[in-house]
């Protein structure tokens, strides 16, 4: 009987040991499916080596993307481009060294976390990221950073500005404001983070600031010898005889719309580097103003046999440059007769603002409207119409037919124009009129100077 | 210690997060004001007179963060009932906005009197303010930063840089007041002796922006 119970019992515990032994198996084989479906499972290894071989395998994968992490972030560490992430509270989690040189970030160690606005004291880099993590979307921004330099807490630098009682002349300044124009990327990351690189743009800026001063010195040292090449031609013109006397009369011509081109790029010049400075205001009437400019015009324009329409002729008082002011309509105007074909017409219309306005007199605004009955500008020229010395192929090739060269324009004509109108606070568009197809400019002055100028 | 590091435990509270709101709003007021401050600077020395349509809209700005802020911190006080440093820190920041928007007034009035001045030849004092704005902007940058640090020593260190700016504004002040034989109108020098006591009291807030700081730390006025 004790034997019955023995095997009884031995049975039974034999049954639930292979019972469990069943189940363990079938749970490992279950992990190992669920974690590595693409493993080959050799099934003469027991499972315990396959789960053996399987996390090896997994530890050695990982090893592989952690060493593949880092040579990212040594590769973002070293990139040219600055680098940072913000977390979701704007706080930095990491720069690159590029990062910390352009934004001057001084007081920060990796892998510490601070507040962005603690360690950058920069409100368009803020307004960035908080943008890009609203939108969700990539953003751009192009802002000059400045740096204010401050006073370390450094003990040796404390002991360096402890001369408060010396005379103010002898204290150690450094307190130049240091400035780099940069454009962000803003990047919207997982968990509310954003990502930011920057691009140092200041060597471009100073690249076409040199490049600008370079060819204004150019033009400056042109001048002189052009008017002593053009006085000698008038000379010879009145001494020589045909065919030689016909030759002088070509240079004399080219020698001034040369000069003339001198003439106008360093006036160009002076107005962008100084827009406030070179234009003297006084109250000015529009409709005598526009009348005057036509009648200047009136030789060329019955040339062309093109009219130059003005219908409303409403007296508007505004304050400006009267010089400059006119130099924009003849540069206008003259374009508009040169690109309207003949027995056609350049509409002058100006939009005065009505008099019971509500808006204040310096918030007022004149709308004058020169449309010309010409072909229109072309399409892809539309964003470069106002660049110096762009020129469309159209008009290159009338360059160079001899007869016209001298009425052809310089090239800045509308650059300046666009120069003079921006520095009264106004704004100038070109488009193509969409009924007649002609050119249309448009140009918006403001009624009155802000008393400030 | 930093003023970030104010709140940073595993369990964040409701007040620990509107305390750290409140700081990255004091922060970029301040960053606003660095920049008007600048504006200011270069619409006076640079003739940059576009800066005196810039600065409108950021004073508006400012505005708008001085009363924010100081809502937020009340709302704080009264709510959450903090004590000692936090305490100390909402109070300071009350006052410390009121120094900031001050800073922001002045210099967007620095603006309307460049652009006043800008019909008159350069003066030859110029230079020295010229000197003079650079190192107001070199205070108010320091006492930023000590705020972003929460150094206890700014409030000595800033108000040492400040001497430097009130000597300054004395011998300017008699060069201006005790000039002689001044052709044409007196306008320039008028508004040039405006222009410093406007940056001595530019100066002067930044001093008080960073013995709020150090009060912050210590809990100790000097």
């Amino acid at each position: 009987m004790a034997v019955v119970e023995f095997l009884l019992g031995l049975g039974v515990g034999i049954g639930l040991y292979l019972w469990q032994q069943y189940r363990f198996r079938y749970r490992l084989k279950r992990i190992l499916d669920s974690f590595s479906p693409h493993a080959d499972l050799v099934t003469s290894l027991s499972d315990i080596s396959l789960v053996r071989r399987e996390i090896t395998y997994l530890h050695q994968q990982q090893q592989e993307i952690e060493q593949e992490r880092q040579i990212w972030q040594e590769l973002v560490a070293q990139a040219p481009i600055g680098y940072l992430r913000i977390d979701e509270e704007n706080q930095l989690l990491w720069c690159n060294q590029e990062a910390r040189q352009l934004l001057k970030i001084d007081r920060w160690q990796p892998g510490q976390v601070r507040l962005l606005l603690e360690l950058v004291r920069s409100y368009e880099l803020d307004r960035l990221i908080e943008q890009t993590r609203q939108s969700q979307q990539p953003q751009v921004q192009d802002w000059d950073f400045y740096f204010t330099q401050y006073v370390s807490t450094k003990p040796e630098q404390i002991t360096s500005s402890k001369g408060g009682t010396t005379p103010y002349k002898s204290q150690p300044f450094a307190g130049k404001v240091q400035s780099v124009a940069l454009t962000g990327y803003g990047f919207p990351l997982p968990k509310g983070q954003v990502g930011i690189f920057l691009l140092n743009r200041q060597p471009l800026v100073e690249l076409s600031q040199s490049r600008d001063r370079a060819l204004a010195d150019l033009a400056h040292e042109l001048r002189t010898p052009l008017t002593s090449i053009a006085l000698v031609a008038e000379n010879l013109v009145g001494r020589l005889e045909n065919p030689e006397r016909r030759w002088v009369e070509q240079m004399l011509r080219e020698t001034n719309r040369l000069s003339k081109l001198v003439q106008e790029w360093l006036d160009l010049t002076q107005l962008q580097a100084d827009p406030f400075e070179s234009l003297q205001y006084q109250t000015v009437d529009l409709k005598e103003l526009i009348l005057s400019v036509c009648h200047i015009l009136e030789p060329l324009a019955q040339k062309q046999e093109v009219t130059l329409f003005y219908p409303d002729r409403e007296s508007v008082q505004l304050q400006a440059d009267k010089s400059r002011l006119t130099q924009v309509f003849l540069n206008l105007l003259d374009n508009g007769i040169k690109h309207s074909p003949r027995q056609s017409q350049v509409l002058i219309k100006v939009t005065a603002p009505t008099p019971d306005s509500l808006l204040p007199q310096e918030q007022q605004k004149i709308i004058i409207d020169i449309i010309d009955s010409g072909t229109g500008f072309v399409a892809s020229d539309l964003p470069h119409v106002f660049e110096r010395l762009y020129r469309s192929d159209r008009s290159r090739t009338r360059q160079t037919s001899p007869s016209s060269s001298s009425a052809g324009g310089s090239g800045l004509g509308l650059a300046i124009v666009q120069q003079i109108v921006r520095a009264h606070g106004g704004s100038i568009t070109a488009q193509n009129h969409p009924q007649t197809g002609g050119g249309w400019l448009q140009v918006i002055l403001p009624v009155s100077q802000t008393e400030e100028f | 210690m930093t003023l970030s590091s104010q709140a940073t435990h595993w369990e964040r509270t409701h007040f620990e997060r509107s305390l750290r709101r409140v700081q990255q709003d004091v922060l970029r007021m301040g960053a606003l004001v660095e920049q008007s401050f600048r504006l200011s600077h270069q619409c006076l020395f640079e003739r940059d007179l576009d800066a005196a349509h810039k600065i409108i809209f950021l004073d508006k700005q400012i505005d708008q963060y001085y009363r924010q802020i100081e809502l937020e911190c009340a709302t704080l006080m009264t709510l959450q009932a903090p004590v000692a440093q936090d305490l100390r820190l909402l109070s300071a920041f009350m006052q410390l906005v009121r120094d900031l928007e001050r800073i922001g007034d002045y210099a967007q009035d620095l603006t309307e009197m460049a652009v006043k001045l800008v019909k008159y030849p350069p003066h030859r004092c110029l230079k020295e303010i010229e000197a003079m704005s650079n190192h107001a902007q070199l205070m108010l940058a320091t006492s930023l930063v000590a705020l972003a640090d929460l150094d206890a020593s700014a409030g000595e260190k800033v108000k040492r840089l400040d001497d430097a700016v009130d000597i300054a504004y004395e011998r300017l002040y008699d060069t201006l007041a005790y000039q002689r034989d001044i052709q044409g109108v007196v306008e320039p020098i008028l508004l040039l002796g405006l222009i410093i006591r406007h940056l001595e009291r530019m100066a002067d807030h930044c001093t008080n922006i960073a013995q709020r700081v150090s009060y912050i730390v210590t809990g100790h006025r000097n």
